[in-house]
């Protein structure tokens, strides 16, 4: 009884759907993104995410058995977990490589902080960071797109990095992931299908990823290029894993803001981070190290964007 | 002397190679003090103003003092002195011109002389901007400056902590990770996502 | 004897530096890359330790005891200023490698911690022996950390493969990787202690 309490503000709001319907319909919504993600990248992309499933919801069954918990793994939560964290993954990894990921998600991104309901961090991009810096080889070799035989390539962001003439690729073939890329992040197509139905259901609200795109796209704009107010904002948007984790990391429950403005400081925030990242840092891609960042700062974006309570000044 | 360093230094300092989360200076304080927010922002104010002024003071100590007369091997012992010494005053002249301060300071004050990040930084100065033993130029700038970024850093990263500490009260922890382990973990993975800065160039 | 010995004794488990006082961490997780630094570092730090803790304990009667931590600081820090000077003469690799850690054995909590529990209360024979636990109790600890972290970061302890085909876990070698190690350790000691009572 005592994992159902969480200790908020009022007011509350009191809704039918339980955790576990809206965990399971967010697992359902990103299936588009799955599914184009083993077009795009074969059978090996779906292979990583059920093996990154398995070992999640296994870490957490284990976990609920040696502390005497409740075991939680039918509310969804490891589920997403492991599906994002496959997301965030290129096609190539060996398979053990997702295990050790999804272990690391679940033990120290979600279990350490007493489940789930507590972790102060985003579980998924947790057990990204952790692969990034250990094994950087296999976090950063891409799969030709489309072109099953494994013939290496790089995202356009990568290309970007290095400074190298990105041979015009379309927005179109952006838009549909034509390019290589992580498992779930590049087909824009089936992800917004996915947060289409969070929207619709309610189960997302527009603030965060709203505010997370256009302070992107805007910071972008003005600084991305050699002149000011010539980035190309659309490529930016278009590119890497910022449609992914504005819609399904960034708008994490537990770990984000309680209230409206609270998530519009979080979204500016992480598109500020990310955009910085992204021009003058040396990865390619900020938004994990974006997300986490302000992952750390919510409590104090809570702290200070708290609704009044009636009656007090 | 140019802005780009500036910019490098303070990245550096407060993000990639953060004085607590990278080059774990001030760590004892950091898992100590940073439970509450109240007293980590009292520490940090503090620290930060006695890394700013000793690494001015060391650096003056170390150019126009040891470096001339050849006593460069005592700079250990001269520094560690001028920072007692220093904060030594600091408890003195607050004593005397807000009891309320130096009371809220408390215990704080004089456990700065032994937080690694003070003598740390000092020596790191002197690391990175005297090279052969000459002072690179505007290298007094740069040591005040990083000394500033360092208190910066360490700022934000017990800000950070409590905050996320207090939010942990009210969760049920395992017990084994309660409090210390539990710290380390944290900052574990803050220091993964600081790492995201890495690699910065303007 | 049967006292000095467990004087001893007491630095290497009961309370031992790094995992029961929890003092003394900055330098542990920044030497403990590689099992070679955490030797070298231990042997340092126990130097100081073991000179300072005499020297103070002999003087205990003679210093002031409002100015007695600057007193202290000096002692222990012309500890530190030869123990630097020795390194960087006979093992500059060491010297390198260590770093900024060397000369931050001053405010090492474990030394001066020590000094003002412990060395300015007892006689020299009891601060010797204390001095002498403390310093390898903290060595061991730095060594087992150490060892894990050499091991899971690049697949070799002491520069010898243990393991082959083994895929380093690179982010052990980070300070993210000795923060997440320390972490885990106090939490299993813990675990430990509640079960052994």
């Amino acid at each position: 009884m005592t994992n159902n309490f969480i200790v908020s503000g009022s007011p509350h709001i009191h809704k039918q759907e339980s955790i576990s319907r809206i965990m399971w319909t967010v697992v359902i919504s990103l299936i588009p993104a799955g599914i184009a993600g083993v077009i795009i990248f074969g059978l090996d992309a779906l292979w990583v995410t059920l093996v990154a499933v398995i070992a999640a919801v296994l870490t957490e069954l284990i976990f609920g058995i040696l502390t005497k918990k409740k075991i939680t793994i039918w509310d969804g939560s490891a589920v997403i977990t492991g599906i994002l964290l496959a997301f965030n993954l290129p096609s190539g990894v060996p398979l053990w490589l997702p295990i050790v990921g999804a272990v690391f998600s679940i033990a120290i991104g979600k279990q350490v902080f007493g489940g789930i309901g507590q972790n102060i961090f985003n579980p998924a991009l947790v057990g990204r960071v952790f692969l990034m810096a250990s094994w950087p080889k296999y976090m950063t070799t891409f799969v030709n797109p489309l072109n099953y035989d494994a013939v290496t390539s790089a995202t356009p962001l990568a290309i970007l990095k290095e400074g190298k003439i990105l041979e015009h690729i379309s927005y179109w073939n952006l838009f549909l992931g034509k390019h290589g890329g992580c498992i779930g992040e590049v087909c824009i197509l089936a992800l917004l299908i996915g947060a289409a139905i969070l929207l619709i259901k309610g189960y997302i609200s527009w603030h965060i990823p709203l505010s997370y795109i256009f302070t992107t796209a805007l910071f972008v704009y003005i600084f991305g290029a050699g002149k000011l107010f010539t980035g190309d904002w659309l490529f930016h948007i278009l590119s890497g894993g910022l449609i992914l984790g504005a819609f399904f990391m960034a708008t994490d429950y537990v770990a984000t803001p309680l209230t409206a403005k609270g998530q519009l400081v979080f979204g500016v925030g992480c598109g500020l981070l990310t955009a910085v990242i992204r021009i003058w840092g040396g990865y390619p891609e900020g938004v994990s190290y974006a997300i986490l960042m302000m992952n750390a700062a919510t409590p104090f974006i809570d702290r200070y964007t708290k609704n009044r309570i009636y009656g007090t000044r | 002397m140019n802005l780009q360093e500036f910019i490098t230094i303070f990245i550096s300092a407060v993000f990639v190679y953060n004085v607590i989360l990278s080059r774990f200076l001030g760590l004892c304080s950091f898992i100590a003090i940073s439970k509450e927010t109240k007293p980590a922002l009292a520490m940090s104010s503090a620290v930060m103003f006695v890394i700013v002024m000793s690494s001015g003071i060391t650096w003056f100590v170390y150019r126009f003092l040891l470096l001339p007369f050849n006593l460069t091997y005592l700079r250990t012992i001269s520094f560690i002195l001028v920072i007692a010494t220093f904060v030594q005053l600091v408890e003195m002249v607050i004593r005397k011109l807000s009891p309320q301060l130096y009371r809220a300071f408390g215990i704080y004050l004089p456990l700065i002389t032994v937080n690694c990040a003070v003598l740390g930084v000092a020596v790191l100065n002197i690391d990175m901007f005297f090279i052969n033993g000459k002072s690179v130029e505007g290298s007094f700038y740069y040591s005040v400056f990083q000394g500033v970024c360092v208190g910066l850093g360490y700022t934000l990263a017990m800000l950070l902590m409590s905050g996320i500490r207090e939010r942990l009260e009210l969760c049920n922890v395992p017990k084994a990770l309660k409090d210390f382990p539990l710290a380390f973990i944290i900052a574990a993975i803050l220091s993964l996502s600081f790492m995201g800065f890495s690699g910065f160039k303007v | 004897m049967k006292n000095l010995i467990k004087e001893f004794t007491k630095g290497i488990i009961k309370e031992n530096p790094t995992f029961v006082l929890a003092l003394g961490l900055c330098p542990t997780l920044a030497v403990s890359v590689s099992v070679a630094n955490a030797i070298g570092m231990g042997i340092a730090a126990t130097f100081v330790l073991l000179g300072s803790s005499l020297i103070i304990s002999w003087v205990r009667d003679f210093i002031p005891e409002k100015i007695r931590i600057p007193c202290y600081i000096v002692i222990i820090a012309t500890f530190v200023t030869i123990a630097e000077l020795c390194m960087k003469a006979y093992s500059p690799a060491l010297d390198r490698s260590l770093g900024i850690y060397v000369p931050l054995i001053v405010v090492n909590c474990i030394v001066l911690g020590r000094a003002e529990a412990f060395a300015c209360k007892h006689n020299m024979g009891r601060s010797f022996f204390d001095g002498l636990g403390m310093g390898v109790g903290f060595t061991l600890a730095l060594i087992l950390i150490s060892a894990i972290r050499e091991f899971l970061g690049s697949g070799q302890i002491l520069g010898y493969t243990l393991v082959k085909g083994f895929e380093p876990v690179f982010v052990f070698g980070m300070p993210s990787g000795a923060l997440l190690v320390i972490g885990l350790l106090l939490g299993f000691f813990n675990l430990l202690k509640s079960k052994k009572i």
